[in-house]
C-alpha cells in the first residue's frame, strides 16, 4: 500500500483505501446487479452486458439508493483527503472507476437509444433527425428501447454531435451501443486529462481536481453510466480551456462553438472568454467554426439542422420533478411550475448572466463565471436531469473562486437527496 | 473579505438554504405520499382478498384532498387484462389502511376513464361518478403508478 498518500501517516493512508474501496464496491454493486436487468433503474436494453448477469441481483431502488449513498460519503471523504492521495493512486482509481462502469449496462436513461435513432434515422433509413422523431422509423430494432416521451420529438443535439454519431449507425444496434459507451469513456477520459492539465497550470493541485470530476458519483454512475453526450460537450469546453490558457485564444473560440455545436449550452463559455481576453482572435474563431459548423449542419439536413434556438424553446418548457423550480412550486403550495414561471427564470438567468459578465468585465475569472451560468442554467432549468449537473463541475475545479466548487458539489448533494423517498419509506 | 464578495456569498447562502428547504419539503412529501400509497395497496388487498401486486394508482399529489383511486383485477391475469375493481380511497392512514369509501368497475384493458366505469357503489355512486353523465373525471390529478411489477 506503499505510496498511496503523500507524505506520512497511518490512519490518513488508511481511509484513503478505505474509501477506495467503498467507491470500487458502490460502483460494482450497481453495475452487477444491473446488468441482470428488470430493474426500473436500468432502461430495456439489448443484451450488451449479459457476460456479467450471473453475479449480481436484480437492481432495486434500495440496494442502488445506499449504493449511491455509500459512493457519496466515500467521495466526500476522499475529496476532504484529496492533498493526501498520491497521483498513481488517484488516476488508477478513477480510470477503475470509469472501467466498471464502461463493461456493465446502459443506467438510468434511455437517451442513448434516442441518439441511436436519430443516427440510424439518418444513415439507415435517410431520414433527417432534425425533423423527424424515432417514431418515423417504427420498424427500426432501436426503437422499442427509445424512451417514451421522446418517441416523437426531433433531436435536439448539435450537428456535429449528430455526426460523430451516424458512423455508429451501420454497426447494428450492439455494435452501436458500444460504439457510444467508448464515445463517452474516451470523452470523460479526455475531460479528465484535461482537467488535470488545467490544474496544473493554474497551480491548483491536480489529483484533488481529478478526483473531484472523475470519483463523482453523478459523473461515473449518471453521466457515464448513461453514455451521455454532455461529456463531449465538456471535452471540448476543457479543451477551449487548455487552448486559452495556452495563449491559443482563437482556436479556443472555436473548441467552444464545437461544444456547443454537440450541445447548445456549451456556448455559455464564449462571451465570458472573449470579454476576458479583449481581444478580436476568440471572436474570430469561433465565427470561423460556427460558419464551418453552419454550413455542414444546413448541407447535411437543411435549415432545421442549424436551428439551434427552435430545440433550445422546446426543451425549455419541459418540466421534470427532480428540477428545483418544481421544488419550489411545491414548497409554496402550487403543483407545478406555470408558465409565467417559465418566463421568470429566464428573467432571473439573464440577470445573473448580465451580473457576470460585468464581473468579468471588471476582472472576474472568466472559467469561474462560465462555471457560475451552467450552474445557474441546471439551476433555473424546469427540465433538471443529474447530468446537467456536471456542466459546471469541471470548471469549478480549476476556477479560482472555490465558492463555485461548493455550489456545485451543493446543488449535486441536494439532487441526490431528493432521491430518497424510496429508501425511507419502501413501496412494495 | 470586500463588500461584495460579502454580499455575493450572503446571497449564495440564501439561495442555497431555499434550495435546501425545497429538496427537503419535496422528500417529505413524497414520504408521506409513499406511506399513502402503501396503505392504499394493503386496503385494496384487505378488501378484496386478492394479494396482487399489479395495481394502478392515482394519487393527488398536490391537491391535498388525499383521495386515491387503486384498480385491480377481479380475477388472476396481466396488469388491467381482467375486469377491473377500482376502490376510492379518502382520509388518514390507521393502523396502516385506509377507508374506501366506494369504487366503481371498469372492463378490461382500459384506462380509468369516468365514461367507461360501471357498477358505481358507495360515495362512488351517489357522487355520480360513473357512466357517460359522470361529472367530470374527479380522478386525482397527481401521478398514476403502476406498483410493484
Amino acid at each position: 500500500m506503499g505510496g498511496v498518500v503523500r507524505g506520512s501517516g497511518r490512519p490518513a493512508r488508511a481511509l484513503v483505501v478505505l474509501c477506495a474501496l467503498v467507491l470500487v464496491a458502490a460502483t460494482a454493486e450497481i453495475v452487477l446487479d444491473g446488468a441482470v436487468g428488470h430493474s426500473p433503474l436500468i432502461p430495456k436494453q439489448p443484451e450488451i452486458a449479459g457476460w456479467l448477469g450471473g453475479i449480481g441481483e436484480r437492481l432495486g431502488y434500495r440496494v442502488f439508493l445506499i449504493a449511491l449513498l455509500a459512493f457519496t460519503g466515500a467521495y466526500a471523504v476522499m475529496l476532504g483527503l484529496a492533498r493526501r492521495v498520491s497521483k498513481r493512486w488517484a488516476i488508477v482509481l478513477v480510470g477503475v472507476l470509469q472501467l466498471i462502469v464502461f463493461a456493465g449496462p446502459i443506467l438510468i436513461s434511455t437517451d442513448v437509444f434516442s441518439y441511436i435513432a436519430y443516427a440510424r434515422m439518418g444513415v439507415e433509413h435517410a431520414l433527417n433527425p432534425y425533423t423527424h422523431g424515432p417514431s418515423a422509423i417504427m420498424h427500426d430494432p432501436v426503437y422499442p428501447y427509445v424512451g417514451k416521451d421522446w418517441k416523437h420529438v426531433a433531436t435536439a443535439y448539435g450537428p456535429l454531435y449528430t455526426l460523430l454519431s451516424y458512423p455508429l449507425a451501420p454497426l447494428g444496434l450492439k455494435g452501436a451501443v458500444w460504439g457510444m459507451k467508448l464515445e463517452a469513456l474516451f470523452a470523460s477520459a479526455g475531460t479528465l486529462a484535461l482537467t488535470w492539465r488545467c490544474a496544473r497550470a493554474r497551480e491548483i493541485d491536480p489529483v484533488g481536481a481529478l478526483l473531484a470530476v472523475g470519483a463523482n458519483p453523478l459523473w461515473v454512475i449518471y453521466g457515464l453510466g448513461g453514455a451521455h453526450n454532455d461529456l463531449i460537450m465538456t471535452l471540448f469546453m476543457m479543451a477551449a480551456v487548455v487552448l486559452m490558457l495556452a495563449g491559443r485564444s482563437a482556436p479556443a473560440g472555436a473548441s467552444v462553438v464545437a461544444g456547443a455545436l454537440v450541445k447548445a449550452t456549451g456556448a455559455a463559455l464564449l462571451p465570458f472568454m472573449i470579454l476576458s481576453s479583449r481581444r478580436l482572435a476568440p471572436i474570430l474563431g469561433a465565427l470561423g467554426a460556427l460558419a464551418l459548423g453552419a454550413l455542414i449542419g444546413y448541407a447535411v439536413w437543411g435549415i432545421h439542422g442549424i436551428d439551434v434556438v427552435a430545440a433550445l424553446n422546446r426543451d425549455a418548457a419541459f418540466v421534470s420533478t427532480d428540477s428545483f423550480p418544481t421544488e419550489i412550486a411545491h414548497l409554496v403550495g402550487k403543483p407545478g411550475v406555470f408558465p409565467i414561471d417559465h418566463d421568470l427564470l429566464k428573467g432571473a438567468l439573464v440577470v445573473i448572466v448580465v451580473y457576470l459578465l460585468w464581473r468579468t468585465w471588471r476582472g472576474y475569472d472568466w472559467i469561474a463565471a462560465s462555471g457560475w451560468t451552467l450552474l445557474a442554467i441546471s439551476v433555473t432549468s424546469t427540465w433538471l436531469l443529474p447530468w446537467y449537473t456536471l456542466w459546471s463541475l469541471p470548471l469549478a475545479v480549476i476556477a479560482r473562486d472555490r465558492r463555485l466548487l461548493v455550489a456545485t458539489l451543493a446543488v449535486q448533494a441536494l439532487f441526490i437527496v431528493h432521491q430518497i423517498s424510496p429508501l425511507l419509506v419502501p413501496v412494495s | 473579505m470586500s463588500r461584495g464578495r460579502l454580499i455575493e456569498t450572503t446571497l449564495l447562502i440564501l439561495a442555497g438554504l431555499l434550495l435546501a428547504i425545497a429538496t427537503v419539503n419535496d422528500v417529505v412529501e413524497q414520504t408521506h405520499v409513499n406511506h399513502r400509497l402503501i396503505a392504499d395497496l394493503r386496503t385494496w388487498r384487505s378488501y378484496t382478498g386478492h394479494d396482487y401486486r399489479n395495481l394502478s394508482i392515482e394519487q393527488d399529489l398536490y391537491g391535498h384532498t388525499t383521495r386515491d383511486v387503486i384498480c385491480g383485477n377481479t380475477t388472476p391475469g396481466g396488469p388491467k387484462e381482467r375486469v377491473q375493481l377500482c376502490l376510492r380511497m379518502t382520509g388518514p392512514v390507521v393502523r396502516g389502511a385506509r377507508a374506501a369509501g366506494g369504487g366503481w368497475y371498469l372492463p378490461p384493458k382500459v384506462e380509468d376513464v369516468p365514461s367507461l366505469r360501471y357498477g358505481c357503489f358507495g360515495e362512488a355512486k351517489s357522487a355520480g361518478l360513473c357512466g357517460p353523465a359522470a361529472r367530470g373525471s374527479e380522478s386525482p390529478e397527481g401521478s398514476s403508478a403502476e406498483a410493484g411489477q
